[in-house]
């Protein structure tokens, strides 16, 4: 157990050096940030002092060993844009998109699961018609549309919610919605897959032959063993949310780390990008890493084959 | 059950109250596009940035409404000789934690911009200026490096910051706890979510119009529009003309429009490809119908213009006229210079609008050329658009605003020969603008401008095609007239029940 999780986090570190470094080389070569820092009328020379003083001049390698030389220890730099330094950028907006990543999943996993097992047990019916119909409508909508369709109805013409925001709890709703309706399908579909599956197996056929009720196989015995890959799709959600969640973010108005990031990509905040990036990688890691402990907490099998 | 109704009965009437009882409003709320990238006014130069930091600093000099420069800090001043110039400083201001605002400060303010170590990138409009020193508690000389006619227009945007406390504090603190002499006090940063101002009770101008200005930064225009419906915000900025519509249809909504100095034009490259043909550049000018780009694109916020340049710019000439549209004549100049059906590359980003680059490809390909559009990221689009004349591609269309109202920011680097933007070298050309920039004599300067003027006319490395206008969304209750500079001082507006 301790030689894998020691492996694990080997494998974690190495994944999340590569990322940085493919980053890094790709933001440098396709320009730095003096240009869009310039006023328009500005010379050549001054250009060139200003990237000079920056230190944009330099070899990209010289860069790079500078900037994994902070790294070492925890030093992330100062972003040339904000002059301030890049992690407290990062770090001031990372409450914001836990809250709405926390938000979209209570959406995701409370109406998607439900869905889930609606649609598997009650195969044929008008309630799972309606169901799928939901699940594919919140699939395919893109959220740049339903974020504004939801600010128009519930902002605009009924007064119910505000248009944007972030101070309370009310602003947290639709950018909640708009962003968990996709994983909802995702867990929506998931459920009902696994759960089927499930259902043709033996113990479910033999739990019905004695007379147990389809809902009580399927809560009592069905759920529990349909849930490892839901568990899976779970930790990736929440990568994703993490990562995804930029549009939402914009159209909302959401202070976090989406809408940090394109606006750090549009002005080539190199050290601010970096910084998400490594945020977002260790997220990623971290919650693959949980969900194989999950597992092993759900599935007394898994613990037993290690 | 009744008691229920009588509580909720009782709510609504104490908020219908509050509001009847307020006479005067307390907060203004903004919503801009983006966060202040920094709040130190020596630091970033964006419309976003300047939009809130100019409530918190006053400026040396300042622009009234109609566009002339006019004292601010600075009462008055004048020129020692064609290189030094002394300014007599205001004795009545004081900076926000009371200290008195003197000539050191201003001297201070001016050598911290142009002091490599700070790293500005608002240098290079003040580079031209060598020191300053304050001479006495009011009076500041100031000596800049060749006579040099643009400083009192690039002096509007100096804002004066606190010697003492800036260096109490440092760089780093006073960029995250402004502190200036302007009518708004810092009061809170939220990075990426707003900024909240509270007025300075002692300003020394006025009393400021409201308590409170609440910055806000909303991204997606759909939203700011939806925050003035709902009454969440009180001004917006940044509307593109095809939501100007949706806003005059909303009862409680205006917009605000202002011809500014920002100019839409096409830049042709002269030394790449097939516009290096002037007969292929002429032809292009003769295929563009700038009437029409102004009517169907901007919805009428905008004016064609003849030359690249405006009224609110010192130099504009109206003597020069530009190419009338006549696509016989282009198709002619086309066929003439062998190019029927030359490639033309048509450089653009995400920044510039889709419908317009393609309104101009469309028109340049009834010429007879064959126009391919290549969008890329800013970034990129930058690095190629100034670099090397050969990858430069053949069209771009730009949006130019040096923020100094005057020509020299705007034709000179464009055209002269060894700037970034220019693909472009005539040596006449070249010769007017480098004499008209170190000459104070207004009708001198006029006089050269319209020679070099007449110049880019002949030639077209590139094309003025409208002036923008600002547009914003606001309450209708709020009175403000935005001014050509794009600024937005909250001293200057005003609320009506």
């Amino acid at each position: 157990m301790l030689r894998y999780a020691v492996e694990r986090l080997i494998q974690a570190i190495i994944a999340i050096f590569g990322v940085l470094t493919i980053v890094f080389v790709v933001m440098h070569l396709s320009g730095d940030p003096t240009l869009l820092l310039v006023p328009q009328d500005a010379s050549a020379e001054m250009i060139a002092q200003l990237r000079s003083q920056l230190g944009f001049d330099r070899p990209i390698w010289v860069q790079y060993l500078e900037y994994l030389g902070g790294l070492s220890h925890f030093d992330f730099g100062i972003s040339v844009v904000q002059r301030v330094p890049a992690f407290d950028i990062v770090f001031s907006r990372l409450p914001y998109t836990a809250m709405l990543a926390a938000g979209a999943l209570v959406v995701a996993i409370g109406m998607g699961i439900p869905a889930g097992i609606v649609t598997a047990t009650r195969r044929g019916g008008w309630l799972e018609r309606l169901l799928t119909a939901i699940v594919v409508t919140g699939q395919s909508v893109p959220t740049f549309l339903s974020g504004i369709v939801l600010i128009f109805v519930f902002g605009v013409t009924l007064r119910w919610l505000p248009t944007s925001g972030s101070g309370d709890f009310a602003s947290l709703i639709m950018p909640s919605l708009a962003l968990g309706a996709i994983s909802m399908s995702t867990f929506a579909r998931m459920t009902r897959i696994s759960i089927i599956d499930e259902l043709g197996k033996d113990y479910v056929r033999a739990g019905r032959a004695r007379g147990l009720s389809l809902g009580s196989v399927v809560f009592r015995h069905v759920l529990r063993n349909a849930a490892i890959p839901v568990i899976t799709i779970a930790a990736l959600e929440i990568g994703n949310l993490l990562a995804g969640a930029v549009i939402v973010e914009t159209v909302f108005a959401w202070p976090g780390i989406g809408q940090l990031a394109i606006q750090s990509i549009q002005s080539r905040d190199f050290l601010v990008v970096q910084v998400i990036v490594l945020l977002i990688s260790f997220v990623y890691v971290l919650t693959s890493v949980i969900a194989d402990f999950v597992y092993a907490l759900v599935d007394p099998r898994i613990r037993l084959v290690r | 059950m009744s008691a229920k109704f009588a509580s909720v009965a009782a709510m609504l009437l104490a908020l219908t109250a509050s509001t009847a009882l307020a006479q005067t409003k307390d907060t203004l709320t903004i919503d801009l596009p983006n966060d202040a990238a920094t709040l130190d006014p020596h630091l970033q130069w964006n419309t976003d940035s300047y939009s809130i930091y100019r409530n918190i600093f006053d400026n040396l000099l300042t622009r009234d409404v109609k566009g002339e420069i006019v004292p601010q800090i600075a009462k008055s001043w004048k020129y020692l000789d064609d290189k030094m110039i002394e300014f007599q400083i205001r004795d009545d201001v004081t900076f926000q934690d009371g200290t008195k605002l003197t000539a050191e400060d201003v001297a201070f303010s001016i050598n911290r911009i142009i002091d490599p170590k700070l790293k500005s990138p608002q240098l290079s409009q003040f580079d031209q200026i060598a020191k300053a020193e304050a001479v006495s508690p009011n009076v500041v000389k100031m000596t800049t490096k060749s006579p040099y006619p643009a400083l009192l227009a690039q002096l509007v945007k100096l804002s004066i910051v606190p010697k003492a406390y800036v260096e109490r504090v440092g760089d780093q603190e006073f960029n995250l706890k402004p502190l200036g002499s302007g009518p708004y006090k810092m009061a809170n940063w939220q990075k990426g979510v707003q900024t909240e101002l509270e007025a300075y009770g002692s300003y020394w101008r006025a009393k400021p119009p409201f308590q409170k200005v609440v910055f806000r930064t909303v991204p997606d225009v759909s939203t700011r529009i939806a925050d003035l419906k709902t009454g969440k915000a009180d001004l917006v900025r940044d509307v593109p003309p095809d939501q100007a519509e949706s806003i005059k249809n909303d009862s409680n909504s205006q917009v605000l429009s202002v011809p500014t100095e920002r100019i839409g034009y096409l830049f042709i490259n002269a030394q790449g490809g097939a516009t290096k043909d002037i007969r292929v550049r002429q032809a292009i000018a003769y295929a563009i119908d700038r009437e029409a780009l102004v009517e169907a694109l901007l919805e009428g916020y905008g004016k064609p213009v003849e030359v690249l340049g405006a009224e609110p710019v010192f130099g504009y000439t109206d003597k020069v006229k530009g190419y009338e549209y006549n696509l016989d004549k282009a198709k002619e100049l086309v066929k003439a210079a062998g190019a029927e059906g030359a490639t033309v590359e048509f450089l653009t980003s995400p920044a510039y609008s889709r419908a317009t680059v393609e309104a101009i490809q469309q028109m340049v390909n009834e010429a007879g050329l064959k126009v391919e559009i290549s969008s890329s990221d800013q970034a990129t689009f930058l690095k190629r658009r100034q670099g090397d004349p050969a990858n430069a591609g053949g069209l771009a269309f730009g949006a130019w605003s040096c923020a100094c109202q005057d020509v020299d920011g705007v034709i000179f680097p464009l055209f002269r020969t060894g700037s970034i933007w220019a693909k472009y070298s005539n040596p006449k050309f070249d010769e007017a603008v480098d004499k008209a920039r170190v000459i104070l004599d207004k009708n001198e300067r006029l006089k050269l401008y319209e020679q070099a003027y007449q110049v880019i006319k002949d030639d077209v490395p590139g094309l003025g095609l409208y002036q923008a206008y600002a547009l914003y969304g606001a309450n209708k209750k709020l009175k403000w007239q935005p001014t050509a500079n794009e600024a937005m001082f909250v001293m200057d507006m005003s609320w009506q029940q």
